[in-house]
């Protein structure tokens, strides 16, 4: 017996069809191009252009309220765990000895965070609220992780948007820093040599190292405890040495196991009503926006400190002070080399790297203290 | 294949060993290759190893190496002139040295190659990052010190160039 009922039970899932959903299903479409073929942060990309997919399909059961994915985002996204998590990996694989070794460079890692704020303002004229604001200037800070802690508190309806832009502007890493370095330095600058200056850190300075961040950052910028204390329980493990087992886990399965639950959970925020609005353009816009005013900002900050030190700073490494540990500081190391191939200012730039991941932690703190999140 | 780690003279040495059969063997030393066989084998166990044991070749040109990171014109070197040629040379003539640490993936030169300045010798791995390593100076590489696989610190000398 096929009635008009039955057919109208079968076609369901056509007849719900949106074209906002069919949209989205083409942005994940982009998504799974842009990992695949582009290889954009596929371990990223791909996991959310999924969830994208997933999501945007007509009735989907993931996303119903015992749904996998809307379980997966009230685990991990919604009280910011999995951010956290990915953290003590991140902790576990940065190599703080470079900024030890230059401890002045933490200067070029504050400054590569002002294009946050300045996207802030500029995000606040445009008609943004100030907690949206903030969300999208973290974006500067070029850290995933940092990016979706901070809008996961102050504006949970932009995580979607935010987190595809920190993610595949990461990418862009390489693309987009070059030419500002370039466009901000004269050749001259750009030929400074940087030789290695071979300070061995002891031990014991590298495993107190991370203790007294802790302590330090979480007393001033109480908002950034979590982050900070995650990154250094990471790097804590790494260089104390004695916990092996537990620093592969973090830098390996566990990052690895929250990336493809943080990836899923994450596009599945991504639904037509939510996503297909004129301020996604936006983020998009300013985020890149911030990345790019970040990057000058180190590096005019790198030739003020040139400037001081009597031509002995090359301004190219103020770009490592974004964060993007440690992409930022390889692609500083290769601008370098194009211009003089004996020039090798890596363990420079990363030290200004790494202090740049901390920077953009310690600034989605502070962001989270201006506008009195949790308060 | 058994591929031995060898520190002689703070020297560390590669060596690759392929068994071809009971007593012959392929040994890959600094990527150079040679027939080894074996003609005897003695347990040595509880032997005193006296200095009157001849050291091979590869030895001596690892104690060779090690004075090389600096060179000394002159043959004779003066007992003043020693803390100075400590320093690790950058460039100039002979040695070349490595320009921060890390480890060695690839030596694309070998003794008698032809560079020009800026040709890649080398690529060292620092930071995870690939770095190619230029000739210091257009000219003939007379020696190469360090092998792929091998660390380096700071100044450790990679190769030296014939003083023309």
């Amino acid at each position: 017996m096929i009635d008009q009922e039955t057919i109208g039970l079968l076609m369901k899932g056509v007849n719900a069809v949106s074209w906002q959903s069919l949209v989205m299903i083409g942005v994940s479409f982009v998504l799974f191009y842009l990992a695949i073929a582009k290889d954009y942060e596929p371990l990223l990309l791909l996991p959310i252009g999924a969830g994208c997919l997933l999501a945007n399909l007509p009735l989907s059961p993931l996303v119903a309220d015992d749904g996998m994915l809307q379980s997966l985002y009230n685990m991990g996204v919604g009280n910011e765990m999995f951010p956290l998590l990915i953290f003590i990996g991140i902790g576990a694989l940065t190599d703080f000895g470079p900024l030890l070794e230059n401890p002045k460079f933490v200067l070029l890692g504050a400054a590569g965070q002002f294009g946050i704020f300045l996207t802030l303002l500029l995000a606040l004229l445009l008609g943004f609220t100030q907690n949206e604001a903030a969300s999208i200037g973290i974006i500067g800070a070029i850290d995933g992780p940092t990016s979706i802690y901070v809008s996961g508190i102050l504006a949970p309806h932009m995580l979607g948007p935010i987190t595809v832009a920190a993610y595949s502007y990461m990418s862009l890493v390489p693309i987009i820093l070059p030419p500002v370095i370039r466009f901000l330095t004269t050749k001259e600058e750009r030929l400074i040599r940087m030789p290695y200056s071979s300070r061995k850190i002891s031990r014991r300075t590298r495993i107190i190292f991370p203790i007294v961040v802790i302590a330090m950052v979480g007393t001033l910028v109480p908002f950034a405890t979590p982050l900070i204390g995650m990154l250094m329980l990471g790097n804590l493990m790494k260089e104390s040495g004695v916990v092996e087992r537990l620093t592969k886990a973090s830098s390996n399965e566990i990052a690895n196991a929250v990336t493809l639950f943080l990836g899923l959970a994450i596009g599945s925020t991504m639904v037509g009503e939510d996503f297909l609005k004129s301020s996604t353009l936006f983020i998009l816009i300013l985020g890149l926006l911030a990345f790019a005013l970040d990057g000058c900002a180190g590096v005019i900050f790198a030739k003020i400190l040139n400037w001081i030190s009597g031509g002995k700073v090359n301004p190219i490494i103020g770009a490592a002070g974004i964060s993007a540990f440690p992409m930022a500081a390889r692609v500083c190391q290769r601008v370098a080399q194009e211009e003089d191939f004996e020039n090798f200012l890596l363990m420079h730039a990363m030290g200004a790297n790494a202090a740049g991941q901390v920077a953009s932690v310690v600034a989605g703190g502070v962001l989270l203290a201006l506008m009195g999140a949790g308060g | 294949m058994r591929r031995y780690t060898l520190n002689i003279s703070d020297r560390e040495f590669v060596v690759d060993v392929q068994e071809i059969d009971a007593d012959n063997f392929e040994v890959v030393v600094g990527g150079e290759t040679y027939q080894v066989s074996l003609s005897n084998d003695e347990n040595l166990s509880g032997a005193v190893i006296t200095p009157g044991l001849a050291p091979s070749a590869t030895a001596s040109a690892a104690a060779q190496a090690h004075k090389m990171a600096a060179p000394r014109p002159a043959a004779p070197a003066a007992a003043a002139s020693a803390p100075a040629a400590r320093k690790p040379a950058g460039g100039g003539k002979g040695a070349q040295t490595a320009p921060m640490p890390g480890v060695v993936i690839e030596v694309n030169v070998k003794a008698g190659d032809v560079v020009t300045r800026g040709q890649q010798v080398a690529v060292l791995d620092a930071m995870k990052m690939h770095n190619v390593i230029g000739a210091a100076q257009a000219g003939t590489v007379a020696e190469v010190y360090v092998d792929a696989g091998q660390s380096v610190d700071h100044g450790t000398p990679l190769l030296k160039f014939k003083e023309e």
